[in-house]
């Protein structure tokens, strides 16, 4: 218990956000979506302990979450391409609002909320245009209100920076259209951009990487307090080649791509899952699923200090100490030096695992 | 470097039974991919000397040289592994699907400009990908918009050069294969398989992306919506084509899905009925552009069609797939 408290303390200090909405909901540490064992899709609270606070059905399986910086309030989307997203009351397990993406646009799995809650954006796909578009909605109604160009093709994980005033958006560049699947219709061409956008949608910086990593597309994103972004990829190129799949970035400057050991690396299936830094920072990792493995790097060196298996592991949040994870085959479980399996709910969690209030 | 904190841990899968996976392999390398890159690049080289020959959009040699060639290119296009992903080989060979128009722009801009690039391979091979290959080279002999545009001896001189960089790109795929061969057939440490099962899993995955292509983007982009059908997004329906890639992609796939199913008689059988249907469904079409995913009627056939290979793709990946350790992990599978 002292360690959740010390968790919950340290996160207060890290937040201007008033706890109270969220407390009321059991206080949990992260939202997940998962398949129950009675074959439900489920949106649960959970604490990072492990145990479930909530659980609230979904019409589909989900993909990540969005919470609300006060309210207990989740937006729960559907994986891709689905076109529309539940608001639910994690309070009372209502769902109060139902967003349906407009005609021409489908959800990619992931949005963030304004840091006063007063708007929710999405990133979508302008099928039609190829092009993407972060979605903007009133929260109070949960109508849309808007949309902007997202700086590139397929923005999938976006996230706020700690100055509440500028998206990051990972632009994966693949193009992706409902009749079709979810058969990639550019290869060749393809170009991911880490695209930095103010609220209203002016693009600040776009960051690509070298032209040989150019099919090496940026899915997911962690930030530090201090605005250091961590981006995971998912590698669409030959697969004899074992590239780098998770990178770091500080606005201004190069990207900087760390790796693990050949040896190591190539077990990985070009395949990273999630990301998240340590709630201290120091270090980042990923998760990767088809590689049954978890790869953890110090952040000022680039080395990698750890490399894990476990099956089937994809969501990832920085815990109380270290990490926590969750996998397919229903762990919760917690890295600090090792591996740590804290709960087994039987249900197999889904790709992300959404802390409640700001990372670290 | 600091030793690793390797804790392998947690429930990992257990290895599947270490499995002779040699005779498979030396079967599906000697009697699938090479014989099929063999006959292409054969057609390929014809392709070319024909349009060194006669390079009239009209002509009936050149046009039948580049519907043998383009056939024995389908019939290879699933394995997208090794050599073909090399230097983006198979795209230059074929850019499609092209949502952004990207082959009549290039194929404009190099009229328009009468890009000298047609005179050189070399310099050929750096243009842009999306002006190269089997759909440009269609749009060159169909199209009635390009039978106009520029002077006629700059068309016949980059006809001239689509086939050369087709025949290019396809030969130094068949002469990477000769030592590819090896490393799919002898995995190890000197091989980027460290595995039979790897190599396995690499074909098994051929199958399945050659499946869903099929399914969902050769059948899915022209049905798009009851409501909104798109004739025009066919696959080289100008050459009339759309319907006998969806064929022989089918004929080239069960002939690989019954090599990976060697070991297992009742698997296999299951997987060769699915693609009779299939391919009966296929041939039973009388519809070569796939222009009948507008009339409600036809549509409904192709739409069975489509049914059929998703019926494939669910026996391959629940009876076969287990068959060749491939994992089933919640995650694992999602590709989000």
């Amino acid at each position: 218990m002292t360690s959740r408290r010390h968790f919950l303390i340290g996160l207060a200090a890290a937040s201007l956000a008033p706890v109270r909405g969220w407390a009321s909901a059991g206080a949990p540490d992260y939202l997940a979506a998962a398949l129950f064992p009675d074959g439900t899709y489920q949106l649960a609270g959970l604490e990072a302990s492990g145990e479930i606070v909530f659980s609230l059905p979904l019409p589909a399986r989900g993909h990540a979450a969005a919470a609300h910086p006060h309210r207990a309030q989740a937006v729960a989307f559907a994986r891709r391409p689905g076109t529309f997203a539940v608001v639910i009351d994690c309070v009372t397990g209502a769902r109060t609002a139902q967003l349906d993406a407009p005609a021409g646009r489908h959800f990619f799995g992931h949005g963030v909320f304004s840091p006063d809650g007063a708007r929710l954006y999405t990133t979508e796909n302008d099928f039609e245009a190829g092009e993407g578009v972060i979605g903007v909605w009133n929260t109070d109604d949960f109508a849309r209100v808007g949309e902007f160009r997202s700086g590139g093709i397929g923005p999938h994980d976006m996230r706020l920076m700690p100055d509440g005033k500028t998206l990051v958006v990972a632009n994966g560049g693949i193009e992706t259209h409902p009749e079709t699947g979810r058969t990639k219709l550019n290869l060749p061409t393809m170009q991911p951009r880490l695209s930095y956008l103010t609220l209203t949608g002016t693009v600040q910086e776009q960051v690509t990487l070298p032209r040989a990593l150019r099919k090496n597309s940026i899915r997911h994103l962690a930030v530090r307090r201090d605005g250091l972004v961590g981006f995971a990829m998912q590698w669409q190129g030959d697969k004899t080649q074992h590239p780098p799949l998770l990178g770091l970035h500080k606005r201004g400057a190069a990207p900087r791509l760390l790796t693990a050991p050949v040896a190591e690396q190539s077990t990985l299936q070009g395949y990273a899952g999630s990301i998240a830094f340590d709630a201290r920072g120091e270090t980042v990792a990923i998760t990767c699923p088809r590689g049954n493995a978890l790869h953890r790097f110090d952040v000022e060196t680039g080395a990698l200090t750890g490399a894990f298996g476990l099956e089937d592991v994809c969501g990832l949040g920085p815990g109380p100490e270290g990490y926590v994870f969750t996998t397919g085959t229903g762990i919760v479980g917690a890295l600090t030096g090792k591996t740590r399996v804290s709960a087994r709910p039987d249900c197999q969690w889904d790709n992300h695992l959404i802390p409640i209030r700001p990372s670290a | 470097m600091r030793p690793l904190v390797l804790a392998v841990a947690l429930t990992l899968p257990f290895a599947s039974h270490a499995q002779d996976r040699g005779p498979i392999l030396t079967d599906t390398v000697t009697a699938h991919i090479l014989p099929g890159y063999s006959r292409l690049s054969e057609a390929t080289g014809l392709l070319t000397e024909t349009a060194q020959r006669d390079c009239d959009p009209g002509s009936p040699d050149l046009r039948a040289a580049y519907n043998t060639a383009f056939d024995n290119w389908i019939s290879v296009s699933h394995l997208r592994f090794g050599p073909s992903e090399v230097d983006d080989r198979a795209f230059a060979l074929a850019f499609w699907p092209d949502t952004k128009g990207f082959t009549p722009k290039a194929l404009s801009s190099m009229i328009a400009a009468k890009d000298t690039a047609v005179e050189s391979p070399a310099e050929f091979s750096e243009t842009s990908i999306a002006g190269r290959g089997f759909f440009a080279l269609e749009l060159m002999l169909f199209e009635p918009a390009f039978a106009t545009q520029g002077d006629m001896p700059y068309r016949c001189a980059l006809v001239r050069a689509i086939t050369a960089d087709i025949d290019r790109n396809a030969s130094a795929i068949g002469s990477d294969w000769d030592t590819y061969a090896k490393a799919l057939t002898q995995p190890g440490e000197t091989s980027p398989y460290r595995s039979g099962d790897e190599a396995l899993q690499e074909l098994y995955k051929a199958l399945m992306t050659g499946l869903e292509f099929t399914g969902d983007t050769r059948l899915g982009r022209p049905l798009g919506t009851f409501d909104r059908p798109r004739p025009k997004r066919a696959e080289a329906r100008r050459s009339a084509r759309s319907l006998r890639h969806v064929e022989l992609s089918l004929i080239a796939l069960r002939d690989l899905a019954a090599r990976l199913s060697a070991d297992h008689p009742d698997i296999a059988d299951d997987l060769d009925r699915a693609f009779g249907k299939a391919i009966d469904r296929a041939q039973s079409l009388d519809d070569p552009s796939l222009s009948g995913v507008a009339d409600p009627q036809a549509r409904f056939r192709i739409e069975a069609l489509q049914q059929s290979i998703n019926d494939i793709r669910a026996i391959a990946s629940t009876e076969l797939g287990p068959t060749l350790g491939i994992s089933a992990g919640f995650n694992s599978l999602d590709g989000d």
